[in-house]
């Protein structure tokens, strides 16, 4: 009975690394023939499948120059965009979220069930209306438009709420009120520090969020000197460079290893940032 | 009371929306046609403050420009050659799924207009029906100087008002590997395998004997997605006539001919401008096993030859060049070209004129291009960051006729005729230009026949049945132009 | 100088106003001008336009293809997420699993969320090139002998419609995963050993304490994921051409209103009106769901849980 037991374990362990290793295989295989293609010449590419890297690195990319995909660009201006979105993100969704878990204002429980049903609303649906109003702003083909309206990120602040209730001391705060601080100052002087590890989480996210955004960006940005990585990702699928097998796939991983190497570094934070909206709700 | 309150937060979202919808959506209106008058003046002041000074100094500022295409960047140098004080900024959008005509439409009439647009020959129409783009009837009389094809300027013009100009005329031909016509067919005389594609049923016997002597791996052609233009240039009626679609008896014809090349293997398969349509070019065309493939022929117009073929024609182990030969094909087509017009509003609209003039009008320019002067050292000598591909190859069939003229014993004996087994391209699109007939395009042609691509694709794979085609293309048609008047679908077997 | 707890507290608007005023002019002035959008037949082409009351509405259900699209956008969302929440429980149940011991959790799970992290479109566009007539799927498949001859697979509905959904579960597992394994870990061990003296099977406590515990995570998994399946875009659109080929298959309720957006006049009235349905559509779906089975939930499951041990008690 207790080895009948037993083996059935063993069996059902079997059974459940044989499905991890398969789901293992699906996840990173295509991830990996991605980064292999990126190193491989078109003829290679062509005369089949390989899983070793090859060496036509260089060439790829000096293949992907020549016809005018300025990687390194898109690269800069995604670069740039996910970090003005990610400090924009982070600083006001912690502001707003301190504001409802420190402060007991009348109109707060509404305020705060508003934002979850925000989080639940479609918002990106009215990207024609905010295209439109942008295009009268003169805001269309601009940055601005991508980043501002992140200062009301209910996402965002759902998330800091989440972390900052498990982390405010009211005891801190209130010696700081008492040493004569103002409150703004003991948001920022005294909370923030505090806050980093859930702010590097949200950050982390907001970070991944913008440089992976492609609906967005191209509906409202139009000059391809302003074009993100997901957006010169559609422009490699287009004609001028579909003969260039290699250099597509390099130009496809140039988007997606940097987010790998982030990953590498920060997979904690990010995994157990994820629970955080979700639990404790 | 959490429920409460979540339910209150619901209540005022949606109030909010509500009871601010109605009234604005009506004021709404009137401020947009404000705009246009205000836009108009401004841009007539500007002009008579240029043409006061354009005698004293030369051209200076900064042109904004976009085209779907490296071509026009090539002109842009130039002419920031020859002015130098004249600053082009050049935006390259790539036309794949519609992107570029997209963005062009959003960005015109905002802060971040261009001055100069491209347009192609399948939205051409549209925007010169339309009120964005600026009279330019003054540049009229350069046409008769040049003797600009008459097709080219029909395309430019809606109701007595030229919009855009175009630097090239687009002829189409038949391109077949000499190689494989002796193997297969006794003969490469241009001469004599014209007779043997002279019609459709000759070409299609053609096609039989191909598949035959390659024993099934030579294909006729890559793709009958090429011979879509031969077709729509023998259509009797444009797309649309009176705000209703036309299915014209030749579109039907076509597809009855796609499906034929399909269910019979003379075609490839591979999809127009997919790597597989590009591998045939240079023979490194390989099925699924393995197995090399050959494709005997291409139907490409004019920019085809520098732009499509020649660069196509050599990979790492191979090059088909010298075994190409060119002649009229079943049927007389043109296809594509690409015209420049200026924005309306554009406050460097005299300077933006000077650009289409010198792109479009300029004997020299038209010279230079054709001929192979562009090269890249005197583009880099210019601008010493123009990049390497820029240079711009001999060949390109221009729309003056006086250029074309003077220009075209000049390639007799060229590396362009060696490439064609010793035949003047030039020579051949000179005497197939005249045929070209502007009439048949309007502003809807694009969307209309990218429409067709997708359920043609499945009909001939055998997925959907030619009515389910039909539907689903007017479908998408009507989708596409909510207002427009779309017959019922041609009646099938 | 220290204020009184009653006029500090005002501190609070401070802190939320510039989320507020964020909220207004790019949440809902945008909401409310699409809306406002929607009845009138503005195009990019064109200065004027002119209210025409819901005529972009009715012409929507004219044809088939409004509903077509929403149609798609479910069967890709439906499809993708019942194996999602189907793996994301097994993998959940066997890493809490005291008695599986399965090695290494963490890297596991950390491998599985990999490829949510990746740029979509860089995705979709991985997979129309393996899937091309002439790409490596193809020379795989035909060289060991799979398939007879080489395939359009982006040709084909169920294969299209399936790499979609593929894509979508193979994006998102790994996420859910995370989620359903927290909220597993947050169930307190004491209720299982109390099961587990009173004699209940594995299957049992699945079905009788973890699942019912278990609820609030999945209506949050389930919501969320419905949020943003029905704004479907980057994958659908970059795997064909552009328009949901084959046969609109893939064509979601977010593809048609960019065709309407970059439809050749730019019909950006039209496009609104898809966007205010489809808001619609998603708001009241998710909003329900959440407002009729989260609110009760905990009342509701310490009910259920405590009847089920006080029958098995006292039985």
């Amino acid at each position: 009975m207790f080895n009948n037991y037993r083996l059935a374990t063993n069996i059902q362990r079997v059974f459940a690394y044989a499905v991890l290793f398969i789901l293992l295989v699906i996840t990173i295989v295509p991830i990996w023939l991605l980064i292999v293609n990126a190193t491989r010449s078109t003829t290679e590419i062509q005369q089949g499948l390989s899983i070793l890297p090859s060496t036509h690195l260089v060439e790829n990319y000096n293949i992907l120059l020549g016809k005018g995909l300025d990687l390194p660009r898109g690269f800069g201006n995604s670069t740039f965009l996910a970090v003005a979105s990610t400090i924009v993100t982070v600083y006001f969704s912690m502001l707003t979220a301190y504001g409802i878990v420190v402060y007991e204002f009348k109109g707060k429980q509404f305020f705060s069930n508003f934002i979850v049903v925000l989080v639940m609303i479609p918002m990106q649906l009215s990207i024609i209306g905010f295209y439109q109003y942008m295009s009268k702003l003169g805001l269309t083909d601009n940055y601005a438009a991508l980043i501002l309206p992140l200062i009301a990120n209910a996402g965002g602040v759902f998330f800091g709420k989440q972390y900052l209730e498990s982390i405010v001391m009211q005891d801190l705060i209130d010696a700081a009120r008492i040493d004569g601080a103002s409150e703004l100052a003991i948001f920022h002087q005294v909370m923030m520090p505090l806050a980093v590890p859930g702010a590097a989480t949200m950050g982390i996210f907001a970070f991944v969020a913008s440089w992976n955004n492609f609906f967005n960006p191209f509906i409202l940005i139009s000059s391809l000197e302003k074009y993100t990585l997901p957006m010169l990702v559609q422009t490699l699928r287009g004609d001028v460079y579909r003969t260039e097998f290699g250099a597509i796939y390099l130009g496809l991983a140039a988007t997606v290893v940097p987010i790998i190497i982030i990953y590498a570094f920060f997979s904690r934070y990010i995994i157990s940032g994820i629970a955080i909206g979700a639990v404790k709700e | 009371m959490k429920r409460l309150s979540f339910i209150l937060s619901l209540l005022v979202v949606l109030s909010m929306l509500l009871a601010a919808c109605a009234p604005a959506a009506t004021e709404e209106a009137p401020a947009a046609t404000e705009e246009a008058p205000a836009a108009t003046e401004e841009a007539a002041a500007t002009e008579e403050a240029a043409a006061t000074e354009e005698a004293a100094a030369d051209l200076e500022g900064t042109l904004n420009v976009w085209a779907f295409t490296n071509e026009i960047r090539t002109m842009a140098i130039a002419f920031e050659g020859l002015h130098p004080n004249v600053d082009v900024v050049y935006t390259m959008i790539p036309m794949t799924n519609g992107e570029y005509q997209t963005k062009v439409k959003a960005a015109a009439g905002t802060a971040d207009s261009p001055d100069v647009v491209a347009l192609e020959a399948a939205f051409v129409k549209e925007w010169v029906e339309a009120d964005l783009l600026a009279d330019l009837n003054e540049l009229l009389p350069l046409t008769e100087e040049l003797k600009t094809f008459p097709s080219v300027v029909e395309v430019g013009s809606y109701e007595g008002v030229t919009k855009a100009y175009s630097y090239q005329a687009t002829p189409g031909a038949f391109f077949y590997r000499r190689s494989i016509a002796t193997e297969c067919l006794g003969t490469d005389d241009p001469a004599e395998v014209q007779a043997m594609v002279a019609d459709l049923d000759k070409f299609v016997e053609t096609a039989a004997k191909i598949k035959e002597c390659g024993t099934g791996d030579y294909f006729t052609v890559g793709t009958p997605g090429e011979m879509f233009n031969p077709f729509l240039a023998n259509r009797e009626q444009p797309w649309i006539v009176d705000d209703e679609l036309v299915i014209d008896p030749m579109v039907e014809e076509y597809v009855k001919f796609a499906k034929l090349m399909r269910d019979n293997g003379y075609e490839s398969q591979a999809t127009q401008w997919s790597e597989g349509w590009f591998a045939g070019m240079n023979d490194t065309l390989k099925d699924a096993n393995g197995t090399p493939k050959k494709v005997f022929s291409y139907f490409l117009p004019t920019w085809g030859l520098p732009y499509v073929l020649i660069p196509n024609s050599k990979s790492d182990s191979t090059d088909t060049g010298g075994d190409w030969a060119m002649i009229n094909g079943p049927m007389a087509y043109q296809w594509g070209g690409t015209w420049v017009g200026v924005l309306e509003g554009s406050p460097n609209s005299e300077l933006a004129k000077e650009f289409v003039k010198f792109v479009a009008l300029d004997e020299e320019n038209l010279t230079n291009w054709a001929t192979g002067v562009y090269t890249n050292d005197y583009l880099k000598a210019i601008d010493p960051e123009t990049p390497d591909d820029q240079a711009q190859a001999p060949g390109d069939f221009v729309s003056s006729q006086v250029v074309v003229e003077k220009i075209t014993s000049s390639f007799d004996g060229s590396d362009l005729a060696k490439w064609l087994g010793g035949q003047n391209s030039y020579a051949a699109f000179a005497q197939a230009a005249p045929n070209v007939n502007g009439a048949l395009l309007t502003g809807s042609d694009d969307a209309i026949q990218r429409a067709l691509n997708d359920p043609l694709a499945s009909y001939l794979n055998g997925d959907i049945t030619e009515a389910e085609m039909w539907t689903q293309w007017l479908d998408a048609v009507r989708n596409e132009f909510p207002d427009l008047l779309i017959p019922e679908p041609p009646v099938t077997e | 100088m220290s204020l009184s707890k009653f006029k500090r507290n005002y501190y609070g608007y401070f802190f939320i106003t510039p989320f507020i005023i964020g909220f207004l002019i790019f949440g809902l002035y945008p909401v409310y001008n699409t809306l406002a959008l929607s009845f009138t037949d503005t195009t990019l082409m064109s200065k004027n336009a002119d209210f025409v009351g819901l005529k972009n509405f009715t012409r929507l259900f004219a044809d088939d293809v409004f509903m077509n699209a929403v149609k798609n956008t479910w069967i890709i969302w439906i499809l993708n997420f019942i194996p999602q929440i189907g793996i994301a429980l097994l993998l959940s149940a066997w890493f809490t699993n005291a008695r599986l011991k399965i090695k290494g959790v963490g890297v596991w799970r950390a491998l599985f969320f990999l490829p949510n992290l990746l740029v979509p479109a860089s995705v979709a566009a991985l997979f129309f090139a393996f899937f091309s007539f002439y790409g490596p799927v193809n020379q795989f498949m035909v060289r060991f002998g799979f398939l007879p001859e080489a395939m359009h697979y982006l040709q084909s509905v169920p294969i299209t419609r399936g790499l979609v959904v593929f894509i979508q579960w193979w994006m998102w597992f790994g996420q859910t995963v995370i989620i359903v394994m927290a909220g597993m870990t947050s169930i307190p061990v004491s209720l299982y050993e109390a099961a587990m003296v009173d004699g209940a099977t594995a299957a049992q406590m699945f079905r009788r304490i973890t699942l019912p515990l278990l609820k609030p995570i999945l209506i949050y998994i389930f919501v969320t994921s419905l949020v943003g399946g029905m704004q479907l875009f980057d994958i659908p659109f970059l795997l064909t051409d552009g328009r949901g080929s084959p046969s609109s298959s893939i064509q979601t309720n977010n593809i048609l209103m960019y065709m309407k957006f970059a439809s050749s006049k730019g019909h950006i009235g039209a496009a609104s009106s898809v966007g205010v349905l489809i808001f619609l559509m998603t708001s009241i779906c998710a909003l329900g769901i959440f407002y009729f089975l989260r609110d009760k939930d905990n009342s509701e499951i310490d009910k259920s849980a405590r009847r089920f041990f006080f029958k098995k008690k006292s039985a």
